[in-house]
Parts: C-alpha cells; structure tokens; sequence
C-alpha cells in the first residue's frame, strides 16, 4: 500500500484518490452490514469448533473471504444470513477435514469448556420459564449436543441465530420441507432430553399429568 | 385437518412459517384437539428453553480488534 517513491506517488494520486473512495464506501458499509455480526459469528463458531482459537480464525477467514466477495452480496438480503453460510462452507472445507471422528463428542470436555468460558464471556438473558428455570446452561446445551448434527444445526440456526426456513434451506442445501421435519423431530428429541434433566429435579412435566 | 397432518405443522406453527391457509386449518384444529394443544405448547417451550439457556458467547476483543482493522484502512498517505 505504502509507495517509497513520492514522485510515483503524486503521479497516481489523482487514480488513488478515487479508487480510495470507492474503497473507503465499500469499508463502511462492510462495517455496517457485516460486521455488527461478529458476535453471533464468533458464537456460532465456537459452538462448532469447541476451541477458541480454532473459533477465531474461522470467523477471521469468514471476514476475509466476506470483504474480497461483498460486492456479490445481494444487497437487501440478510446480510448475517450470507455470513453463516460463508462460514460454514469454511468450516467444512478447513476445519472438518482435521477433527475427530464425526459424532463423537467428549461431553466431559464439553462441559469444562463451557465452565472455562461462560464466566468470563457470556451474554445471557435470564427469565422465568417454568420448569425449564431450573435447569443448568449446561444441561441444555448438553441435551442440543446429543442431537445427531442434522437436527442440531437447524435448532440452532433457527432458535438462537433466528434465521427463516428459507434462510436455513439455502444454508444447509436442503429444501424448505427438510427444514421443516428436521426441526420438528429435533425439537422432540430435546424434549424428551430436558424432560428428563427436569424430572431429575423433580418438576413434573405435562406428559406426567 | 386431522392430528397426523396437525402434528407435521407443529414446529413450522411455532416458528410463524406456516401459510396462511395452512395456518387458520392448523389453529381450526388446535381449537378443538387438546393433545394437539399440548405437543404445541411443548414445541414452544422447547424453542424458548434453547433461545434462553444456550449461552452466547461474545467474541474477544482480540478478534475485534483485527476484524476492524481488516476494514478500516485509511488513506492517510493521500493527505
């Protein structure tokens, strides 16, 4: 970007300026349509890498690839939407192909993570829902786990990321009705998963009525 | 509509993606089905549950820092 050369400098100032200005436009309307997204990004990417580190250079690639590409975003569509899907293509292009064994998870490695890093980082909102107050950050996140990763991913996608059906299709490469009976399966299986946390505690639930 | 087409709907229900058509036949039938009404209201809460309780996690500042810089050069060598 720096050119030693001043001669050469005044020479091209006229181009610059005005490449500059298109690239300072481009800056910020990246800043406000992309970048206000981070923080949902980088969740999600922690979410399925299980590692800070690898977390961050995913969103990092997402970001850099994003940039070189925002001039094919379609402007007016949801931006946080083309995000996800560029970071997921990252994820299984890069990150899939060195993790273990697909399915397998290590719930006590989990559940460290999750102590290790919610204290430190976390934005929860706390309400009063019935039973299902008193279950433990982790054991719901541990119930999403132990959903095969067809059925988590559009939970997710869906409950904490809000994305529409149709969002979610183009994300995942599936047809709007796979979505749909994804969710719905998904979402009973979870339930019989807290279900079965809430009667640990001892809270009835609707099905021991 | 009966409960085996009630039930297929009941989470495009939860999330507001039913049609419109669909949606006044799968609220027609919940008016007059108790057990639709329950798997309903379970759907429901098993959606608010995952929204509440799964915690978010905030990027450090660290990766803030460099996503911002990534986009935020300035000319200065033109002025």
């Amino acid at each position: 970007m720096d050119n030693p050369d001043p001669a050469h400098q005044k020479k091209s100032l006229q181009t610059n300026e005005s490449l500059s200005a298109v690239e300072h436009k481009k800056q910020i309307e990246f800043q406000n349509e992309a970048v206000v997204h981070l923080n949902a990004l980088y969740n999600y990417a922690l979410h399925i890498t299980m590692n800070p580190d690898d977390a961050e250079d995913l969103v990092q690639e997402t970001y850099l690839k994003a940039y070189r590409f925002f001039n094919s975003f379609e402007r007016g569509t949801n931006c946080k939407a083309w995000l996800f899907k560029i970071l997921k293509n990252n994820y299984i292009n890069v990150f899939r192909k060195n993790s273990k064994e697909p399915g397998k998870v290590d719930y006590d490695l989990i559940k460290d993570f999750y102590h290790s890093i919610k204290d430190t980082r976390s934005d929860t909102t706390e309400t009063d829902s019935d039973y299902f107050h008193s279950l433990l950050h982790e054991e719901v996140y541990q119930a999403l786990l132990s959903l095969p990763e067809e059925f988590r991913e559009v939970i997710q996608l869906c409950d904490i990321e809000g994305f529409t059906y149709e969002e979610i299709a183009n994300m995942v490469d599936s047809p709007i009705g796979t979505v749909r009976s994804r969710l719905y399966r998904g979402r009973k299986l979870l339930r019989n998963q807290l279900e079965g946390y809430a009667k640990k505690y001892g809270f009835a639930t609707d099905t021991d009525q | 509509m009966n409960c085996n087409e009630a039930c297929v709907l009941i989470s495009a229900a939860v999330d507001g993606e039913l049609s419109f058509v669909e949606e006044k036949q799968f609220f027609l039938h919940l008016s007059e089905c108790k057990e639709c009404t329950a798997e309903y209201d379970d759907a429901q809460r098993t959606k608010l549950i995952i929204r509440e309780r799964v915690i978010r996690f905030k990027a450090p500042q660290t990766l803030i820092n460099s996503i911002t810089q990534l986009t935020s050069f300035t000319p200065k060598e033109m002025f």
